[in-house]
């Protein structure tokens, strides 16, 4: 009786085990989900990109189910899980309620941004990234290159990962130049896809003095773009245009500046190790200078000395030499922005 | 001179706000003529998102921003025929067409945009601007308001034309009937149907050339979803305006220039929270709107087909 129920014990914890490691290692195929077209030059293009090269880099498949709009994903989740996707990546702050939701329901691992209280073991994971550092680094390039001493910051909504960028500028600026203006203007409540909004705001911050604009928008980057394409500066000249996580040069008419690109190859690809590893939902992901997953981007319109300069001020930031903190709270960001009546 | 109270800031906010109201306004007033025939327009956004793809496709491909207004209306229209088949002559609910419709033209014009647009993103040059001589030179006021490309003029000339025909003409009269007592309308030998259709179809007209002014003036791009719920923002004034088109006009103004305000608060580094400030034009247009357009009353038979004949 007693080796039966040793025998017996013994194939329960021995399946247990071989069905516990089939499980985490059985990693077929991934899914992203994205609420604009993943050719934006921008936050959804790397998003797609990186899962696309992730996937590659892992030996997986990867579907892409893109410009879903910013409302209820759910039954997109749903059919994704449904057809066999081992990991669901939500790729927008506004699908972070509805994932892990299905997680639960479904018991598909899914990942979701802007939420880092989230994690839940195999089953939620959260990839707030921040690209503070090369943010910064922009600051500093800004404040070289204006010629009012007066920038603009224009974002089309406050996730913390956007709020770290817009402190990590204005650090970045106050550091090359205290006497630099920053002033800051968010479009509307989720103005992701409003290029009417992002121009008109965007014209308004350079009538109030700005020369060089940091604009973070998804869609809504495109009207910034727009506007200091077609607005001039107040000494007549142009007005620079800064941008994050994407490379809009293919589509520049000679005002984009500069560019805080991200590289989400790295998360991706560390979250698909973790699946297999069963320690998905346990830790939390970064990019940063020193991979190389968030650099500055140079463009023919900054001159090599003033390049040369914050490329050694990159050196400095890697080197721990100087200390860049993220501020992921809207009230610190706008607390680091400049009075314009002062 | 740059800053907070210069000259050139001040206009550029109000300019912004003017720019920000007329597709509101267009929307709004179209909205209203659909309200007063009984139907509930829902799917106005959707209008607006097919006549801002097709305004922006008119306006780039033939260099004339006049074209592209010609075909936003069009393709506003296009749609309303859609809703005008299906909600008037075949007495669908008007609720669940309007809304499958926003969302499947939503998705379509992200679909063509992905097709046309998405790897080069053109953008149109700054809009030609029509100079009002001497009012013009009105300090602040002069550039923002009275420097507008022409079809702001037009869009604004267009409430009190729209104003009068309520008020003083046939058609209008025939409107309110098809809205009120469709049945009246239906015994004084008009027909209900077409009078309704009618006014579904001057409503695309008026909420495509909304969307062809969003994206062509507005942002001078077309991306998806770029309405973000302007046409829902038309339908809320058109509501609380009740009958009234002067009254969708301030209402749409007072929101274009509340959202200059969040904008001039925000520059200002006024430290409240941003949604704060945010809820600020949704919250003035309501208010004013309740309380000044409270008297008048919405359409009896608003929203119900009219089926001759049925009790």
């Amino acid at each position: 009786m007693l080796r039966v129920l040793k025998s017996s014990v013994s194939v329960i914890l021995l399946t247990g085990f071989m069905l516990s490691g089939a499980i985490a290692a059985d990693v077929k195929s991934i899914a992203i989900l994205t609420p604009e077209e993943g050719t934006d030059y921008g936050w959804n293009q790397q998003g797609v990109d990186a899962a696309k090269a992730a996937a590659a880099a892992t030996g997986v498949e990867v579907v892409v189910a893109q410009g879903l709009g910013y409302g209820d994903v759910r039954p997109t989740l749903r059919e994704l899980a449904e057809e066999g996707a081992s990991l669901l990546i939500a790729h927008a702050s506004g699908y972070n309620t509805s994932a892990p939701e299905i997680a639960n329901e479904l018991k598909v691992p899914v990942a979701i941004v802007d939420t880092p209280s989230a994690l839940k073991k195999g089953l939620v994971a959260d990839y707030t990234l921040s690209g503070h550092e090369g943010a910064y680094l922009a600051g500093r390039l800004a404040a070289k290159m204006t010629r009012s001493k007066a920038v603009g910051i224009v974002v089309s909504g406050e996730p913390p990962s956007w709020n770290s960028q817009s402190a990590g500028f204005a650090q970045g600026v106050k550091a090359e130049n205290p006497d630099v203006k920053v002033t800051y203007a968010v479009i509307g409540p989720a103005a992701y896809s409003d290029a009417a909004g992002g121009k008109r705001v965007t014209e308004s911050v350079i009538a109030s003095g700005a020369d060089i604009i940091f604009g973070q928008g998804n869609g809504s980057s495109f009207g910034m773009l727009q506007a200091v394409e077609t607005t001039k500066a107040a000494d007549g000249g142009k007005v620079y245009f800064i941008d994050v996580i994407g490379d809009k040069t293919p589509i520049d008419k000679g005002f984009l500046l500069s560019s805080v690109v991200w590289n989400i190859t790295p998360v991706y690809t560390a979250m698909i190790n973790d699946l297999k590893a069963d320690t998905f939902g346990t830790k939390s992901y970064s990019i940063g200078l020193k991979d190389d997953s968030v650099k500055l981007l140079k463009t023919a319109a900054i001159p090599d000395n003033v390049w040369t300069e914050v490329q050694a001020l990159r050196e400095d930031v890697i080197s721990g030499k100087i200390k860049v903190e993220p501020v992921f709270e809207a009230t610190a960001v706008r607390a680091l922005m400049t009075n314009v009546s002062e | 001179m740059t800053g907070l109270f210069s000259e050139v800031f001040l206009g550029a906010l109000l300019f912004g706000a003017v720019t920000a109201a007329i597709p509101l306004l267009l929307a709004g007033l179209g909205e209203q003529m659909s309200e007063k025939a009984g139907v509930l327009n829902i799917g106005i956004e959707g209008m607006m998102i097919f006549g801002a793809y097709l305004g922006f496709v008119g306006a780039f491909y033939s260099g004339s921003l006049w074209l592209g207004f010609l075909t936003g209306a069009l393709g506003g229209m296009v749609v309303a025929l859609l809703m005008a088949l299906l909600c008037v002559r075949l007495g669908l609910n008007q609720i669940v067409i309007g809304i499958g419709l926003t969302l499947g033209l939503e998705g379509l014009t992200a679909l063509l945009h992905h097709f046309q647009f998405s790897r080069s993103y053109p953008r149109l040059p700054a809009a030609d601007r029509t100079v009002i001589p001497f009012l013009a030179d009105i300090p602040i006021l002069g550039p923002a308001l009275f420097r507008q490309h022409l079809i702001v003029y037009m869009a604004i000339a267009l409430v009190f034309v729209m104003g009068y025909i309520y008020r003083r003409t046939q058609l209008g009269l025939n409107l309110q009937a098809a809205g009120d007592k469709p049945a009246a309308l239906d015994v004084a030998g008009i027909d209900v149907v077409r009078t309704r259709t009618i006014a579904v179809l001057t409503t695309g007209a008026l909420a495509g050339l909304g969307g062809a002014y969003l994206a062509n003036v507005g942002a001078g791009i077309f991306i998806p979803f770029i309405t973000n719920g302007a046409g829902f923002l038309g339908i809320v004034l058109a509501m609380l305006a009740r009958g009234r088109p002067v009254w969708v006009l301030f209402g749409a103004l007072l929101f274009g220039v509340c959202l200059s305000l969040t904008t001039a608060m925000q520059v200002a580094g006024i430290n409240i929270p941003t949604d704060v400030i945010q809820m600020l034009p949704f919250l003035a247009v309501m208010i004013m709107l309740v309380l000044f357009g409270r008297r008048a009353s919405l359409p009896a038979a608003l929203g119900i087909p009219y089926e001759r004949g049925a009790r």
